[in-house]
């Protein structure tokens, strides 16, 4: 795994020239650039925003940061799971031209998805830094940054077992994109999570890993009060077995994933 | 020091008669698959020992479908092993299926970039190259467009050149490839011959045999993805040929 791991590193501007290209087509494709891909979830929230707000009881202010950040990790998260799913097939070509570690492909996707995310959360923050008129979101980004990395590592750990997945089965990509549509509901990301918890879905809630990393990342910046130890460790352990899965997967599967593309 | 080593090495894949099996269909008729999609076991390559070391120059003959190019591509490192071992020690350049693997989207110029970080370049290293790189493929400014709007032939110069840009120890060569139009032949054929000379091994693949004669010191005779013959490029091409063309009466050249 380590020198899985090395070689990784060692094709690194490989890596991060691909994911600079994406990036690049993934704006430029539009006049607004950067600023249409973000349009969406603000469109969304904005939607949203008039209608649940008075519903839920909470005044806009509160309740478009929520959207908008809980819909930024969860955008993370699911776009790597589902994107990611495609990216040994994406990239067959490459994988029938050299031996790179095949971890590399998804990671390719994971990053361009975590800084699209990123950039989406940035907004987040200075949309909250002038709400509140205070510096707290600012003075708790030392506690989310594990949040993120651990985000990140399950984000690459899911995308390639999915991938490795949808090599041999082709309709994994469907699969997670229909389990995405109802795990979108089952968190709480447009509602809170007392709206789940009345409804005697609490423990969905609980058993639901994106949950945690709402906890990590998203109740931080809105509340400015960083995160439980529990909670870390908690998504410390989710992020573990996954890595050891991915790594297992990948493992048992490489030397095999060639002669089914 | 180069050195290529194949101990016993095979190479067996399964296909399936329908390419695809999606995970609804194999939970739902997973009880009588078997007749539904029957698993084909192919022995692509089984019990190869190879061994090759400084200075030496294989050439690989054997029909269509021998397991030849599952050879390089084994060679490689794109096909484990799936039985026996493979170790090659030596910075690795594969010429073929070179005009694989672009970013249609990307430039010229982009795409020289992460092919060669792809072949283990840094951007150090390559700055000191880039321009050699493009200037062999004589593509000008058409470096600065997308690389979907390229030629067949454009692809290839382009592919050639940034594939021959490196060094390499270990060089594995399939055919003699058809690069771009003549002029680009004669100098695609010239840097061949450069590499070929200074990659401490090589492995070459084709149907020519005058080309196998002529390069080579040892001469490998595939058939039904094992080794028929291995040993003096003189001896066993005559035995191909005799075996291509029966009996030994004209001593007319293989196709």
């Amino acid at each position: 795994m380590i020198g899985h791991l090395t070689a990784v590193w060692r094709f690194r501007h490989f890596l991060l020239a691909l994911v600079r290209l994406d990036l690049r087509l993934r704006y430029r494709r539009s006049v607004l650039g950067v600023g249409w891909s973000l349009l969406n979830p603000i469109a969304m929230t904005a939607v949203f925003t008039i209608v649940f707000s008075n519903m839920l009881g909470s005044g806009a202010k509160d309740y478009a940061p929520m959207l908008l950040t809980g819909m930024a990790v969860w955008g993370f998260l699911k776009e790597a799971a589902t994107v990611g799913s495609r990216s040994l097939i994406a990239n067959e070509a490459y994988i029938r031209q050299s031996p790179l570690p095949y971890t590399l492909y998804p990671l390719r996707t994971v990053f361009g998805q975590a800084i699209h995310a990123g950039i989406s959360l940035l907004v987040v923050v200075a949309l909250l830094v002038m709400v509140q008129q205070s510096s707290r979101p600012l003075m708790v980004l030392p506690a989310v940054l594990p949040g993120l990395v651990l985000a990140f590592l399950t984000a690459w750990a899911v995308a390639t077992i999915a991938a490795f997945a949808n090599v041999y089965f082709q309709d994994t990509q469907h699969m997670l994109e229909v389990a995405a549509q109802i795990g979108f509901f089952l968190t709480p990301i447009i509602y809170t999570r007392d709206v789940l918890d009345r409804q005697g879905l609490s423990w969905v809630v609980d058993l639901n890993p994106v949950n945690l990393f709402l906890d990590l990342i998203r109740a931080p910046l809105l509340t400015g009060n960083p995160p439980e130890l529990g909670t870390y460790l908690a998504a410390a352990a989710v992020t573990g077995v996954l890595g050891l899965l991915a790594a297992g997967t990948t493992a048992w599967l490489q030397k095999r994933v060639v002669f089914h593309l | 020091m180069a050195r290529i080593e194949l101990t016993d090495a095979s190479v067996t894949f399964t296909v399936r008669a329908q390419k695809k099996v999606t995970l609804k269909e194999y939970l739902v008729r997973g009880l009588f698959r078997g007749s539904v999609n029957p698993a084909v076991q192919v022995h692509a390559l089984s019990g190869i020992n190879l061994s090759v070391r400084d200075g030496d120059r294989v050439g690989v003959i054997g029909h269509n479908g021998a397991g030849k190019s599952t050879l390089l591509k084994l060679l490689a490192g794109i096909y484990p092993p799936t039985g026996g071992a493979r170790e090659v020690d030596g910075r690795i350049c594969s010429l073929f299926d070179i005009s694989l693997g672009f970013e249609p989207e990307a430039s010229g110029w982009e795409n020289i970039t992460y092919r060669a970080y792809l072949q283990g370049e840094t951007p150090a290293s390559l700055k000191g190259k880039i321009d050699g790189i493009a200037a062999f493929t004589e593509l000008g400014d058409f470096l600065d467009l997308p690389v979907r709007h390229y030629s067949s032939g454009m692809l290839m110069r382009l592919a050639f050149s940034i594939a021959t840009a490196i060094e390499p120890e270990v060089l594995l060569v399939d055919e003699v490839l058809a690069v771009g139009d003549l002029s680009f032949q004669h100098k695609a054929q010239a840097r061949m011959k450069e590499m070929m000379s200074s990659a401490a091994v090589m492995v070459i693949v084709a149907h020519d045999l005058t080309t196998i004669h002529d390069l080579c010191t040892t001469v490998v005779w595939m058939e039904h993805g094992q080794v028929r013959m291995q040993g003096e490029p003189d001896e066993v091409i005559a035995a191909y040929v005799e075996s291509v063309n029966g009996p030994p009466l004209p001593r007319a050249a293989a196709a």
